[in-house]
This record gives C-alpha cells, structure tokens and sequence, in this order.
C-alpha cells in the first residue's frame, strides 16, 4: 500500500465512521475514559486493517512502509480520536520487541497490542536511576523457575493498565553498568508485582512506582541477548523520539488552531505567535524527514535527540502562548474546556523533564553529534 | 533534477571555487563549475548546494541576484544592478506613477554596471540608468558585502518584461537563509575547535556542561533552520520560505550569541575569523525580510485566519 492510496482510504474511513470512532466523553477525560477510548479506536482500526499497515506481517500487520503508520497517528491525533500520549506506547514498545523478542513471542503478543486488546508499559526507571540509566539495580536472578525479579521501578506510565512490560534488569554485578543489563518482556498480572499509580501535578495517574517481590519469569521472555539489554534499551529510545512525536506535533497543531480560534483580538502579539508557529512547523519539517528515513530503513540514533528537543520546547511555547493568550481559562475557568487548557498546560511542563531529560538530550547531542569528547 | 551523483560532484567544484575565490573571480569560477547550468535546471537544489558553502566561507559573488532574477523570470543585462527592498523589506522596491518611476532600495553596483533594474509593485521589471539613481556605498557592519543604498524619483526607464515577484523573493529568502545557517555552521565548527584544543583546570573547555550545553543549543538551532529550508526547497512556497529564512535568522544569531561566548577573548580579537561571520549574519538577517519583521508578519497572519495553514503533509 502506498502512502498516497493509504491517506484517502483511512481518511474515507474516518470520514465515514465518525460517529462510532469519536469519544462519547469531554477531551481529554479521565485516564480511564483515554483508555477505553484508545482500545475501541484500534479494534476498529485493527479490524478494518489501517492499525495493521506498516506492521510485519509475523506480528500481525500487512505489511508495508512504517510511513503509514506515522499517518494513521497523525490522521486520529489531528482528529481528536485518541491522545497522543496513550497512543504512543505502542509506536515506543512494538518496533524494540519485534526486532528482539522471539519470533514466537512476537506473533503471541503483538496482535493483541495492536488491536488494543493490551496496553505495555516500559520499565526503565528507578528511583536511584533516572538520567543515570546503566546504574540501575533491579536485578534478575537466574532460578530453576526462570529469572526471579527483585526489585523497584518508578515513573512507569500506564503500568495499572498494563498487561506486559519492557523491563530492564541488573543481571551482571552493579559495576558492570551498561555491560550487565538485561531486558525482559514480563507479564503484568504475573504474582508478585505490586503496582501503587502517582498522581501528577496535571490530577491523572499517569504514572507508578511498580515494586517486583520474587517475580518469576520465563527465560523464553528474554529480550536479545543475556547482559545485552542496553542494545535493546539503546534500540528503543530512538523510537521514544521518532514516530510518537511526529503524532504529538499534530495534535500541537490542532490545539494551537484551537487557541487562536478560542482568544480575544489583540490578547496575543504577532510576533509572539509568530515565532510559535514557526517552532512548530521547523519540528514538523525536522520530524517528517526522520519518518522518511525511517521508512527508508535508515537506523535512528543520536540525532533524534534534536527531535526530542525541538518537541519539547515548541510544546511548552504552544502552552505558554495558551498561558498568555487565555488567562481566565488557565487560573479561574473550571468548565471542561479551561479545565483541559489547564491540564494542558499543566502536563506541558513535564515535556522538557520525561523521555531524557532536555540536559540529557543536550548531552547526547554534544558527545555524539558534536563530538565534543568526554565530559569529565 | 540533478541527481544525487551529479549534485555531489558539483558540490565539490563548487566548494573548489568558493575556498578559493570571491567577488568577480568567484563569479568567474561558479561560472566556469557550471552554476549558471544547474540555476537553470533545478533553482532550489542549486541554490541549496552554493549557498551553504558561501555562507561557510564567507564568501561574496552574484549568485543571490542571480537566483532571484531566475526565478522571477527576468533576463537582466550582465552587470546591472538588481535592487532589492530596503532592509528589513520584501516588498517591491519600485513603484510607478504616470510613466515614471521611483524607487529605494539596496543593490551591489559592480563594475561596469550601466542600469539598475527594478520590479514594481505592479509586478513590472523595469531597467533605469544608473547615473539617474543615488546610490549610496554602505561600509556598515560587514563592508565586504557590497551593499549600497539605491535611491531615486520620477525616473525614465526601458520596460524588461513581467517580473514574478513573490517567486523569486520565496527562492532567494531560501538561498539567504543556507548562507545563514552555512555560517552559523562555521562559528560553529570554530567555537567546537577552540573548545577542544583550549584547556582550563588541566582539562578541554568543552568537557564542562555549560560550554557543551551552549554548542548543543547551537546545532538544535541550526538544524532546526535546516529541516525548513530543505522543505521549503523541496516545495517552494511563500509561507515556509519565510519561515525557513526566519528560523535561519534565529539559528545564526543563537550561533553568534553562543559561539562568541565559547570564544571568549580571542574569539573578540579582529584577527580571529570569528567576527566576519558573526558581521556577515547580521546582514544576511535584513535582507529581504528580518527574523523580526518576518515573524511579525506570520504572526498577524496568523492571528486574521485564526487557524493554521496545512503545511508539510507527510
């Protein structure tokens, strides 16, 4: 399937489905109200093969360029039929776990993923490893059993909805680092895995400390190789700043076109909008070029930190102009709609924290793309 | 087209000529390398290949007049001097009442150049005799540029055909913007040098975060600027132009700002390269629309359709 053929049957789709497709509750709504929403817009999409396009046909796609799948996202974010933070799990996990699971193991579980029939949470962070990734200390034991787990991860978005988890284990001694890593696809209702949500500073519990008690785990559910978990930690990350973000800048671009229809004339000046609009559209020219390389097979790596970048910031422009333009809305309205400006604006501020740090980002950028040697 | 073999070769003739030369030698050169050639063929890859380079090198010649006349779809005489809008501008510098013109403007008046020619608001490219017109040589910020202010009133003039404005503004602001983030790349590669060979507390300056979190910004800007201007190559178009040139205009100054820091004093000395690129961006940044000017204007756009355009579809 081509892109040109794909955008005007999933566009007739959409067009033609609407009623069925669209949320029956206020955007954003609750996480509960996100999840169930996201779970019927991909059975519906899975069902009618577009959630499937740009998949291998081994995990239950059809095959065809990963184009089509930046499409689809962008197509249903620019809609409002799902929020691109829930949705992105799947661009972030899937592409990892297809390239390092067994082929077995990817044929069980990806269909179900991409039907919606599953969310997947990633289990990287701890609380003594947030930037400082090859230090973390979850260990994995080997055991007759399989591997026992032991040990706490945090910040793990989705996980109590979670049926499976990418999770990065300590299977070499703690000096080891990046060296003895090892990365598990574990399943969530597996006993001894205790979930408690955080709610964040934006009223959603968005994300959990997740506490794993002599959790046993089947050697079959290694992902790549024993100790070579920062391969497949290295291998995901690129994803965590390619095709999901490419989806955040179109629902970017519809909440902006939302604001300048929503303020009052002359609240904003033309160059603070100005300049907004041209961070948002350089993040769009710089992100659709990496999903072209994408779809040409061309490896991600470090440069995709510019991407990640530029998301961030052109996001916290976008709410800061929404913060300058409708004040009542941010600090007194309590109707859904200043509620959601607020919310909004609230979760924008995490942007330059999650998924690398900004400092992270420009760290990369100076040892990898700069060269700029050690820093110490 | 050009493809991708082609382009790398000419790149590298190109980059023979512009390391080498500059001003009327330089155009002899790209002359010679087969510039005019590609301008005809492909103008936004021609002009997405030489520019970088110019800006990287500093360099001066004819090639933003050129670019731009090719895609207005003028023929000028060789050596006339083609007036682009005052700074900050990119209007048509002329405007015609009852048969006469009168027009203000900047130009490069080279040698032996006789006329001026300029387009009218009305979409007119006209040709006026340069003893009829002030011109006024700017020594300014970056004197090795050329630029001279072009003034005059009630001017006779011959008519030289249809001019298509808008077209050549979108691909010139596409070609000012490379030589923008050409040089901003150099005060990059300059400030990352220095910060690799000059040691403090026995270790390189870019082994602290500040100077390597200073460089990083740099290169987000840069590439940022970049991803516009390739799009708006590959799709030549007012609106991104503009905005290409703009965010070209950003990254340089970020480039300025950040680099010069880096570079500290000797980066502030007349004898190291550093201010003629720093010079040359403040320049390249007023012609044919500012950062500032530019982002106004897309700002109030912005703000009477209340809605964004539909740009860059996959």
């Amino acid at each position: 399937m081509e892109l040109d053929a794909f955008r005007k049957g999933l566009d007739d789709w959409l067009d033609q489905n609407e009623a069925v497709l669209s949320p029956d509750h206020d955007p954003p709504g609750t996480l509960d109200q996100q999840m169930g929403q996201l779970a019927k817009v991909k059975r519906l999409g899975y069902d009618a093969g577009w959630m499937r396009w740009g998949w291998p046909e081994h995990a239950g796609g059809l095959g065809g360029s990963t184009i089509l799948r930046a499409y689809l996202g962008e197509a249903l974010t620019a809609r409002g039929l799902v929020e691109p933070g829930v949705y992105s799990m799947t661009e972030v996990l899937a592409p990892t776990v297809i390239s390092f699971a067994r082929p077995e193991l990817t044929a069980e579980v990806l269909p179900h993923l991409l039907r919606g029939e599953e969310m997947w949470c990633q289990g990287f962070s701890e609380p003594g490893t947030g930037s400082n990734l090859s230090s973390l200390s979850c260990r994995a034991t080997r055991t007759e059993a399989g591997w026992t787990v032991n040990g706490q991860k945090v910040w793990t978005s989705y996980a109590q909805y979670a049926k499976r988890c990418v999770l990065l284990t300590r299977t070499g001694t703690q000096e080891s680092a990046h060296k003895g890593i090892t990365a598990l696809l574990i399943d969530m209702d597996t006993p001894g895995i205790t979930i408690r949500p955080l709610e964040t500073m934006h009223g959603a519990e968005e994300f959990s400390e997740v506490f794993y008690d002599d959790v046993v785990v089947p050697f079959d559910r290694t992902l790549g190789e024993v100790d070579q978990g920062w391969t497949v930690a290295m291998d995901l990350l690129p994803y965590e700043r390619s095709t999901s973000l490419w989806h955040k800048c179109a629902h970017l671009q519809r909440r902006l076109s939302d604001l300048l229809r929503a303020v009052e004339p002359h609240a904003l000046q033309a160059a603070e909008v100005g300049e907004v609009v041209q961070l948002l559209y350089a993040f769009r020219a710089r992100s659709r070029s990496t999903q072209h390389r994408m779809a040409n097979g061309d490896s991600l790596g470090a440069e995709t930190s510019i991407d990640k970048v530029l998301v961030a910031s052109a996001e916290q422009a976008v709410f800061d102009l929404v913060a300058a333009g409708l004040p009542h809305q941010l600090v007194a309205a309590d109707e859904p709609a200043g509620a959601r400006w607020r919310t909004e604006f609230l979760y924008s501020r995490a942007a330059t924290i999650y998924g690398g740090t900004a400092e992270i980002q420009r760290n990369i950028i100076a040892r990898r793309l700069l060269d700029l040697g050690d820093d110490r | 087209m050009i493809d991708r073999a082609e382009l790398d070769l000419f790149r590298n003739s190109l980059r023979q000529a512009v390391e080498r030369y500059s001003g009327l030698e330089l155009d002899a050169a790209l002359a010679a390398a087969g510039w005019a050639d590609a301008l005809e063929a492909d103008p936004p890859a021609a002009a997405a290949v030489l520019f970088p380079l110019l800006g990287s090198a500093n360099a001066t010649c004819r090639a933003l007049e050129q670019v731009f006349t090719a895609a207005a779809g003028i023929k000028p005489p060789a050596s006339s001097i083609v007036v682009m809008p005052p700074l900050g501008n990119w209007s048509p510098p002329a405007s015609e009442i009852d048969g006469r013109l009168s027009v203000r403007g900047v130009g490069r008046p080279g040698p032996g150049g006789s006329q001026a020619l300029v387009v009218t608001a009305g979409g007119q490219a006209r040709l006026v005799d340069a003893g009829d017109i002030r011109i006024r040589q700017i020594h300014g910020i970056d004197p090795s540029f050329g630029l001279a202010e072009i003034e005059g009133e009630n001017l006779a003039f011959e008519p030289a055909g249809p001019a298509r404005w808008d077209d050549g503004v979108t691909l010139a602001q596409i070609a000012l913007g490379h030589e923008l983030a050409g040089s901003a790349r150099k005060m990059l590669d300059l400030a990352r040098d220095h910060a690799l060979e000059r040691i403090q507390f026995g270790r390189p300056i870019a082994s602290f975060q500040a100077v390597r979190h200073r460089l990083a910004e740099t290169l987000v800007s840069i590439e940022s600027a970049e991803a516009m201007l390739d799009a708006a190559g590959g799709e030549p178009h007012a609106e991104l132009a503009s905005m290409a040139k703009a965010l070209a205009g950003r990254a340089a100054k970020t480039a300025g700002r950040h680099c010069q820091q880096v570079l500290a004093g000797i980066g502030f000395t007349a004898e190291h390269p550093f201010h003629r690129y720093f010079r040359r961006t403040l320049l390249l940044d007023q012609l044919l629309g500012s950062t500032r000017t530019l982002t106004e204007d897309l700002g109030r756009s912005v703000l009477s359709a209340r809605r964004l355009a539909q740009l860059l579809p996959l």
